[in-house]
């Protein structure tokens, strides 16, 4: 059977060419670039730098910029759709963080003040814009975020959880990204110059872009969303692989993905920073890939390269391209480096194109590649079988009592495994030089990584999720800034601040080349990587690590989630489990069976949604419900009305209070599969038995957002 | 000089968090990176921004840093070398 298409319905744009795609169109066009010197914030004693400045977003003035400039990309993407999308997924690295260095360099230590500060409240904010009160995900892949946001909504597409989405990526110029690359050397001062032999790096510049994607017939399509490629380098954290290895690995699978060949690709949009590494890894890359190259550019000495935002305004520049038969040229290029075996157009260029591939890659060999087709210019691709169910072989999970034996014996024992982790004490079977760089939550993620992967293959894609990211090295990178009168600001902390880092070391421990996703979805960032690894693990010999964990950071926890601090001190921990496709001897099953928003409609639709999942008895009820929203009567009154009469377990009672608690809590009902006995401290003092090969268990997470994931028996 | 390199061995090991290597055993002549250390291009972003603030002195080509980062004591001799006293 042959699959529906993913079309593009319509695009929001702005970047620093112009305030709509029209605008940015007709800049690219003109092979005029947008770099300039900084002037959104002063630089003490230091010549600015050049960026990409966007236009003033407008919009509410107390949100932060990066929810501004996505605001102003979903305005435009919606305008003229017949009604809210199903899904939002958004691609960012910055999140709040602009508003959030004013205030902490300001001395700010109201926790209200940064209410924006997390990732996941940007597409919160445009779903909430949007009318959207389904999925409202949040992807953290460095420079790949936009694209691999959309190779996840392309996924959830096909797969039909979903009809419409509104998808692609936004950030906004701060200091951290602003000194973060130029500690790392990584700034051309003469602005950006893909592929030229002086290149000497990148502008950071800032944007957003939307796409509205469908499977719904269109009466005119912007382009079919064709394919996509996930993989990473597990090399480097920073550098790309010098041949290209990775980059190459998500061109085949996007090919692959589309149906296409590479000679039917007419151009392709170039990753292209303008680093030294960067460009000549591509061209490695492409050269191995493409016989007869075709024309090419990037367009990032136009824009800069605005992080999130490049990969999906990339995306949309070759729907543009496909729409309009002309490819932009790659602006900036002054003298070519012709050791590079590219010949990039130096100007807009007419001539049909097809099919177009456009190209991220970012921190952590972060990789995705995506096709985009003319509408109707290939066949249909043939629907895959339905893949089986996720199955869990291996698990483990860290708390303030230790590993998970601890963790499980502190239960048995009616002690509360709930504070620190005790990180000092857990033997890292890890050599020393490998570990020195990093700080709390990569060694968190690196620890669950080993003890989840047991003796068997080693994964070989990682599904990661952490509602904070590495808050010991954002704290430290700004503290450094901020101490040296924005000075000396730390390269390796700026390294190990992304988001995805932790995910990215654990990719090189592992070897793991497959998809590499990093979700921020809040205290739902356990439900929101499960989501990713449904839809973009494919199973295979090797399994895939689902990981999720949160560090508990003296200064940041409170002031970025009010509450971890409650009665126990902090707390961090998460946990891991070990993925397959199917098969009767793995531990249980997994799966998503619900993610909306919050409130009392989204509390209805969840109970509906519940009743109608077919299944075993519930023998166990798992809620993670942040203090700040604790109201026993509302899990109570939820699972009335879904009628399910169930033990209910309160997850962060347990766990303590952290955006993770869930993936502990996971760890616990998959434990109580693997032993056959709800373990003891769960819901009697004495461990339960339970009929593992009829039990199901429910993981609610009833926060700002709800999600629901079920454990079955095989 | 050998004060000098006896200094940096302490802030090398402090700045890159060099957990089992003492000042005695660090050799200032082996091979700094890439070699037994794991010291990599990141690590060496990170010395610039020391050898900058430290003592004053700017690395932004990478053709000089693989040449003043070949090992500590190249290093010592390109600060000792540059230093705003010695060019005075």
């Amino acid at each position: 059977m042959s699959e529906r298409p993913v079309h593009i319905a319509a695009i929001g744009m702005i970047t620093p060419l112009g305030r709509d795609a029209e605008t940015t169109w007709r800049g690219l066009l003109d092979n005029r670039s947008a770099i300039g010197p900084l002037t959104r914030f002063a630089v003490p004693d230091q010549q600015p730098l050049p960026v990409g400045e966007a236009p003033d977003p407008g919009g509410d003035a107390a949100l932060p910029r990066t929810h501004r400039l996505a605001l102003a990309a979903a305005r435009q993407a919606m305008r003229g759709a017949a009604g809210p999308p199903d899904a939002v997924v958004l691609g960012t690295t910055t999140g709040g963080m602009e508003a959030s260095e004013r205030q902490l360099r300001g001395g700010v230590d109201d926790c209200a003040a940064y209410r924006w500060h997390g990732l996941h409240t940007v597409s919160a904010a445009v779903a909430a814009a949007v009318g959207c009160s389904g999925p409202a995900l949040t992807v953290s892949t460095a420079c790949s975020s936009g694209t691999l946001a959309l190779a996840l909504a392309l996924a959830m597409l096909r797969q039909g959880t979903a009809k419409t989405i509104l998808a692609g990526g936004a950030d906004s110029l701060c200091r951290l990204t602003y000194y973060g690359f130029h500690s790392l050397q990584l700034v051309d001062r003469q602005g950006c110059r893909p592929l030229d032999c002086h290149r000497h790096g990148m502008a950071v510049a800032e944007g957003a872009a939307l796409l509205l994607l469908t499977t719904e017939p269109l009466e005119s399509s912007l382009g079919e969303l064709r394919g996509a490629g996930l993989s990473c380098d597990a090399y480097h954290p920073a550098a790309p692989h010098p041949e290209g290895r990775g980059a190459l690995l998500a061109m085949r699978r996007a090919l692959d993905d589309a149906g296409l060949a590479a000679e039917a690709i007419d151009y392709i949009n170039l990753h292209g920073t303008g680093t030294p590494d960067n460009d000549a890894a591509e061209a490695r890359a492409l050269r191995q890939l493409f016989a007869v190259l075709p024309p090419l550019s990037s367009i990032k000495g136009a824009l800069g390269h605005g992080l999130a935002a490049a990969g999906a305004v990339e995306a949309a520049v070759a729907a543009l391209a496909v729409t309009h038969g002309l490819m932009p040229g790659n602006t900036g290029l002054q003298v070519l480096d012709k050791g590079l075996g590219l010949t990039p157009l130096t100007a807009a260029s007419a001539g049909p194109v097809e099919a177009a591939l456009s190209n991220s890659f970012g921190f952590g060999g972060n990789n995705g590649a995506l096709v985009i087709a003319a509408p109707g210019a290939f066949p249909r691709r043939n629907a895959p079988p339905p893949a089986p169910h996720l199955t869990v072989w291996g698990y483990a999970c860290l708390s303030g009592a230790g590993d998970t034996a601890s963790t499980l014996a502190a239960l048995g024992e009616g002690r509360s495994p709930a504070g620190a982790v005790p990180l000092e004490r857990l033997a890292m079977d890890l050599p020393a030089a490998q570990l020195r760089r990093l700080k709390r939550l990569p060694r968190l993620v690196l620890a669950l990584a080993g003890l989840a992967g047991g003796e068997g293959a080693a994964p070989g894609a990682i599904f990661a999720g952490s509602g904070w990211g590495g808050l010991s090295e954002t704290h430290d990178f700004l503290q450094r800034l901020f101490q040296s009168a924005e000075q000396f600001p730390s390269p390796t902390d700026f390294v190990g601040s992304v988001h995805n880092g932790p995910a990215g070391q654990a990719a090189i421990l592992c070897q793991a080349d497959g998809p590499n996703v990093t979700m921020a979805g809040g205290e739902a960032s356990f439900a929101e990587a499960l989501l990713a690894a449904e839809h973009l693990y494919h199973g295979g010999e090797r399994p895939a690590l689902l990981v999720c964990a949160d560090e508990g950071h003296p200064r940041f926890s409170p002031l970025f989630d009010p509450g971890t601090t409650g009665s126990g001190g902090l707390c961090d921990g998460g946990g891991a489990l070990l993925l397959r496709r199917g098969g009767s001897e793995g531990l249980c099953t997994l799966r998503s069976l619900f993610h909306g928003s919050g409130g009392d409609d989204g509390l209805t639709r969840l109970a509906a949604r519940l009743r109608a999942a077919p299944g075993p008895p519930w023998s166990l009820v798992l809620v993670d419900i942040p203090q700040r929203r604790r109201d026993d009567g509302q899990p109570r009154g939820l699972l009335r009305q879904a009628g399910i009469d169930a033990p209910l377990v309160d997850c962060r009672r347990l766990c303590g209070e952290f955006a993770s608690a869930a993936a502990v809590a996971a760890v616990f009902a998959v434990a109580a599969f693997a032993g056959g006995v709800i373990p003891a401290g769960l819901v009697a003092e004495e461990a339960k038995s339970f009929d593992r090969s009829r039990g199901r268990m429910l993981l609610l997470g009833l926060g700002e957002k709800l999600t629901a994931v079920e454990f079955c028996a095989c | 000089m050998q004060q000098l390199i006896e200094e940096l061995k302490v802030k090398l090991i402090d700045i890159l968090n060099l957990q089992d290597v003492t000042p005695e055993r660090f050799d200032e002549h082996a091979r700094l990176v890439g070699g037994e250390l794991g010291i990599d291009s990141i690590d060496v972003l990170e010395m610039v921004v020391m050898v900058e603030k430290d003592y004053g002195i700017v690395i932004n080509n990478q053709e000089v840093g693989e040449k003043v980062f070949a090992s500590l004591a190249s290093l010592a001799r390109y600060i000792e070398e540059n230093s705003p006293k010695a060019r005075s």
